[in-house]
């Protein structure tokens, strides 16, 4: 229950930071063999990127200084929520009891910047992608707290540090496999909402007017669109990272193959991403609601398991 | 309780929830199924005194073809034939059936805490809770829905709570079996009159919104 | 005490000068806000030193009319409060300094200041009240005082309206909080405050309720919230922002000061508390939603944030009647911060709004737009109580928040009803913070992103420098409670040492925590500008261009083209549809070319309605059938005194 501040553990973390835009590869690739493509080059997103890095950027004579400022602040947001997160057991770079409220609001702000540019542009298609992202991300918000709340009844603690690299963490094998099963599915269907991906918001479509995530991120251009589509990586990379940790005790076993077992898994969660865009279709706008209410409901059936397991 | 009977009624629940947030016919038909299979065998793990008999096995084999098998088959082929869309056209809406969905099972699990029944032997709880939970789904199916098909299925769902229900009270296998075969009885009956009611609402509308059946006065 | 009450004569003093020197509208305005920001300043000063300073309750007696006494004491609880109501009306005073600047207006702006200062000092006895009566006194004054701050914009025929709707509810509330005090009063037989822990059980739960329903009128509680979203916009911004900030925390102060004193022992009230604080906060930011006017829905906001509050007392209360000192104490620590911080950032939106009221001369935020560009200080000082209010860090709102929703976790271990409670009241919490996200994007993104969609937004400028002086100075505190939190915090525990069981937690078991979130705060804020720095390096030397933005083909792009806050909100309000009522008038397109629509949608507060359905129809219905009594016949209304006093005589 103390703070921790382990500078070490940057290495694993910059490392798998590093590696993040290959695993999105990983997805594209994947949806490109199941439609009998060869698909895009494995260092697509480094070469994004860069291309963007050397680019310069224009901006609407409409904008303001948070234009500037948003996609900054949702980088930051992303990357700072890794710096809590425990990778393959090690533990994490910086962490504290009750450190988990602060990052998922963490997340939170750099939604808010993000929406707070989009509507800067004056452009009635980036409002349209804003309110359907707040109205979406607060519906899933409701689903995390609750799975929070499943956690603090598995383990009496609130840090990512005691859930996945101490002695006692959450684990899908343990006498509690059934909720943390009923997490698994659940949190696999926020990252799909999160995330921008197929059921709930398709990162291929080229039509404004079905866009969610991409919509609001229209008019960014340059070293500006480079940390946007990194901190996408970052967040993506959270919630991959966080049912990886769910699916392997990481917390017992040795540091060498719990590394390998790590990015075996984390490949699987991307590549299980890709095959979730390539079976199912987009979802009509107005059945959204009920998919992230249905991960709700899943998570708070599991804290009613536990009520009765454990009460 | 073993590990196995618990798994078993949480997927019963899960099946509960999942029938009341689903807005295709096809998914409703097949959620059934899988209920049925879940709920005939639930009794063979509910750890009754005499062990998993012959007569046990027989009658979980039984129930399987029925509920799993003939049921379902029923109701696809009438889904197939007598209705023109494959939508469910809810009357309150899904997401407030997933509320009322998750509001049941809190309510039956403080309805079973204060029934305080010594009737049955411990660790039962979750088994009731469950057959409760299932009837007033059933219920709120029945009721929330326009089509008649869906109403059906409602009915069918109150039944498996029903059986639940008699899996936890009766303990001496004779009285099982008396209980098992009523319901079974019970189910073919129904489900046999509400094929001809379907036929005849179909021959006489068209279609099988029980809306429609309101427009029917003297 | 005698800080205390110079304070308070100072304050007085300014209230009484203003109307004498009312000639010379410049030198009134000075001497009346130098008088009523020195009293406050040096009331605050007074009150959080002894907060800091642990000092003990102090007592204040004065006989009066011979069977009551007029007693004040100030213990932790007070002090705390006091900081709130000396603070913030202080920096509202030197706001109006150029906010209530028409001075063909002098009588109204002098009487403005008299009840101004008459409801600082009446807020400061209520909270420093030890006796039923005292208690009873300064809330009718506050009561009164607020009433005649709020009809300052007479002329209007909605301001009145607004203002007898107030005055009906502040005197219904009182009607339920004297029937409290007075059965509190029977079942004791004196006025003190020292005998009300030896009830009984069943009498502190009627005692609390029907006090829980006269203060929550006043808090803002729903369903007794309805005269909030009419008066708050009625009145003038600052009286506004004090009305928010500090008044309806004056309720809050009511309930949790009788909490205190009944000292009950079952869970029940904590999970009355708790029910009425998520169907608050949710509701509250609900309704804000769907709200065209900028005070409306800052107003409903207010109600949203009593919700949060009501929570955390709620969680505090549960947590002590099960013995969990954890959960009581940072429930009812997070529910006293968050006094402290809805205060400030409430406060600050009010002041941003009645800058932006004045200079575009509208309220309605779709006909609002660009105005950062014109009104850059108010639009970040904005932008900070936005981000504050949907309790984002680094600033103060997640503090409080963070602190409750420890609380309320380290509670998950009870049982049963207390759990499920528990359990909805984090999942509320989470929630509400989504929603007011979506509120207040939708608030700055309209309002002061993009293009201004009128003519009145586009011909903005800045507002004056007072106004901007104490905006700056809210917006300050924002971020020195959001990274410096550890003294605030330790303020709120202070002041919940009054509860016996919270009094048992160390600083060293909390302090940790919070010393964390301050220094996560400062590295983001460290990690914000190294990228701010990279990025800047990474654009120089690169072609920079300026556009209008592309509108996907558009050829002759317009203003009025862009998102609209009704639209925005429009998914939301409607998922929540069973508790809105969402009326929308559509004049259709009558002719092959069509020149002129008109689309109009509200959103209605069932609580509204349901007054006006089960309560002002049939009482309307009734009295119109006892019309018949007032005739106009002076004979027979001399008969009416004369049967009346033979009823009394023979019968009372």
């Amino acid at each position: 229950m103390n703070s921790s501040f382990t500078p070490i553990s940057l290495i694993p973390l910059l490392t798998t930071v590093a590696l993040a835009p290959l695993l999105m590869a990983a997805i594209l690739k994947v949806k490109a063999c199941f439609s009998g493509r060869q698909g895009p080059p494995w260092l697509i997103k480094y070469s994004t990127l860069f291309k963007l890095l050397r680019k310069g950027s224009v901006y609407s004579t409409s904008s303001t200084f948070l234009f500037k400022m948003g996609p900054v602040i949702s980088f930051v947001c992303a990357f700072m929520v890794l710096l809590f997160f425990p990778f393959a057991g090690l533990p994490p770079v910086l962490s504290f009891h009750g450190d988990v409220i602060m990052l998922f609001y963490l997340l939170g702000l750099g939604r808010f910047f993000t929406v707070l540019a989009a509507l800067d542009t004056a452009s009635p298609f980036e409002g349209m992608g804003a309110a359907r992202e707040v109205f979406f991300s607060a519906l899933a918000e409701v689903t995390i707290f609750t799975i929070l709340v499943l956690f603090f009844r598995l383990t009496n603690s609130l840090s990512f540090a005691e859930y996945f690299s101490h002695n006692h963490g959450i684990t899908l094998w343990s006498s509690s496999a059934a909720p943390v099963l009923l997490v698994v599915i659940a949190l696999f269907m926020i990252l799909l909402t999160e995330n921008s991906r197929v059921p709930v918001d398709d990162p291929a479509t080229h039509l404004e007017l079905t866009m969610i995530h991409e919509v609001m991120i229209l008019d960014h251009s340059g070293p500006d669109l480079a940390l946007i589509e990194m901190g996408a990586f970052c967040k993506m990379l959270f919630y991959a990272a966080f049912i990886t940790s769910l699916l392997y005790p990481f917390s017992s076993g040795f540091p060498a193959s719990n590394v390998v077992i790590f990015f075996l898994l984390l490949t699987l969660i991307y590549g299980g991403v890709g095959l979730a865009e390539s079976i199912t279709g987009r979802f009509r706008m107005a059945m959204v609601p009920n998919f992230i209410l249905t991960s709700f409901a899943l998570v708070f059936f599991a804290v009613i398991l536990t009520m009765e397991l454990v009460q | 309780m073993n590990h196995i009977s618990t798994i078993l009624l949480a997927l019963i629940l899960l099946s509960v929830l999942l029938s009341l947030r689903t807005n295709r016919l096809m998914a409703l038909v097949k959620l059934m199924a899988f209920q049925g299979v879940m709920v005939s065998t639930v009794p063979l793990f509910s750890g009754s005194e005499h062990g998993i008999t012959f007569g046990l096995f027989l009658f979980f084999f039984l129930m399987v073809l029925v509920k799993g098998v003939c049921i379902p088959a029923l109701m696809m082929i009438a889904v197939k034939r007598v209705v023109a869309s494959r939508e469910i056209e809810p009357i309150i809406g899904y997401h407030a059936s997933l509320f009322a969905g998750l509001i049941m099972i809190v309510f039956s699990m403080y309805l079973i805490n204060h029934l305080q029944l010594h009737l049955l032997p411990p660790g039962h709880k979750l088994l009731l809770v469950t057959a409760v939970t299932t009837m007033g789904a059933g219920l709120i199916l029945l009721m929330a829905r326009r089509k008649a098909i869906t109403q059906v299925i409602g009915y069918l769902m109150m039944e498996n709570g029903i059986y639940l229900i008699g899996t936890a009270l009766a303990g001496k296998v004779h009285n099982q079996y008396l209980v098992e075969f009523a319901v079974l009885l019970d189910l073919l009956v129904a489900v046999l009159v509400m094929g001809i009611v379907l036929n005849d609402i179909h021959h006489t509308f068209d279609d099988v919104d029980t809306g429609l059946l309101g427009r029917l006065k003297d | 005490m005698h800080t205390f009450f110079l304070a308070l004569l100072l304050i007085a003093a300014g209230g009484i000068l203003a109307p004498i020197s009312c000639r010379v509208f410049p030198l009134m305005k000075i001497m009346a806000v130098t008088a009523l920001v020195g009293g406050g300043l040096l009331g605050g000063w007074d009150a959080a030193m002894r907060l800091i300073l642990h000092s003990v309750p102090e007592t204040f007696t004065l006989p009066w009319l011979q069977f009551c006494r007029f007693s004040l004491r100030i213990d932790s609880l007070s002090a705390f409060f006091l900081v709130v109501i000396f603070v913030v009306p202080a920096v509202a005073a030197l706001y109006s300094l150029q906010y209530l600047h028409d001075s063909r207006r002098r009588a109204a702006v002098a009487a403005n200041y008299f009840f101004f200062s008459l409801l600082i000092i009446s807020m400061a006895l209520v909270v420093c009240a030890d006796t039923l009566v005292t208690f009873a006194l300064a809330w009718e004054v506050m009561s009164l005082s607020s009433f005649f701050l709020v009809i300052y914009d007479s002329a209007e025929q909605e301001t009145r309206a607004a203002g007898y709707l107030y005055f009906v509810f502040t005197q219904a509330g009182a009607l339920f909080l004297f029937a409290g005090l007075g059965f509190l009063y029977s079942a004791t037989g004196n006025f003190s405050f020292s005998g009300l822990a030896d009830i009984s059980a069943s009498g502190k739960l009627i005692g609390f309720l029907l006090i829980l329903i006269g203060c929550g009128s006043k808090a803002g509680i729903i369903p007794l919230h309805t005269w909030l979203p009419h008066a708050h916009p009625a009145a003038p911004s600052h009286v506004s922002a004090v009305m928010s900030g500090v008044m309806i925390k004056v309720g809050i102060y009511g309930i949790l000061r009788f909490y205190l004193l009944l000292q009950p022992a079952s869970p029940v009230f904590g999970q009355i508390i708790i029910v009425l604080g998520i169907v608050s906060g949710i509701l509250g930011v609900v309704y804000a939603l769907g709200k065209h006017n900028l005070k409306r829905l800052l107003a409903y906001h207010s109600v949203e944030n009593i919700g949060i509050i009501l929570l955390g007392l709620g969680v505090g209360m549960l947590g002590a009647a099960s013995g969990n000192a954890t959960m009581a104490a940072f429930g009812f620590a997070g529910g006293l911060l968050h006094v402290l911080n809805h205060a400030v950032f409430k406060s600050l939106l009010f002041l941003g709004a009645g800058a932006l009221i004045q200079q575009t001369g509208t309220a309605t935020i779709d006909r609002l737009g660009g105005l950062m560009k014109s009104m850059p200080f108010t639009g970040r000082a904005f932008l900070v109580g936005s981000i504050s209010i949907t309790g984002l860090p680094p600033f103060n709102g997640f503090i409080s928040e963070f602190l409750i929703y420890y609380g309320a976790f380290h509670g998950l271990s009870l049982h049963h009803a207390s759990f499920v409670l528990t359990v909805l009241a984090i999942i509320s919490l989470a929630f509400i913070g989504g929603l007011a996200a979506a509120c207040f994007t939708k608030v700055v993104g309209v309002v002061f992103l993009g293009e201004p969609r009128s003519d009145a937004a586009a011909q903005a400028g800045e507002a004056g420098v007072s106004m901007l002086l104490a905006q700056g100075i809210l917006a300050s505190l924002c971020l020195i409670i959001g990274i410096w939190p550890e003294h605030f915090v330790l303020a709120a525990f202070q002041a919940v040492q009054a509860i016996p069981l919270a009094a048992t937690i160390e600083p060293a078991s909390f302090l940790p925590a919070v010393t964390a979130l301050s220094r996560t705060g400062l590295l983001f804020i460290v990690l914000v500008f190294c990228t701010g720095l990279c990025r800047r390096l990474l654009s120089m030397g690169k072609e920079i261009r300026h556009a209008p933005t592309w509108g996907c083909g558009f050829s002759r792009p317009s203003a009025r083209m862009q998102y609209t806050g009704t639209s925005y909100g429009d998914t939301l309000v409607n998922f929540f549809r069973p508790f809105v009522r969402v009326r929308s008038h559509y004049s259709g397109i009558t002719a092959i070319f069509p020149a002129h629509a008109t689309y109009r949608t509200h959103v209605h507060d069932i609580f509204e309605l349901g007054l006006q359905i089960l309560l002002i129809r049939p009482v309307l219905f009734l009295t119109t059938r006892l019309r018949w009594i007032q005739h106009g016949n002076i004979q027979l209304y001399i008969g009416y005194i004369v049967l009346a006093i033979l009823v009394m005589l023979l019968f009372l």
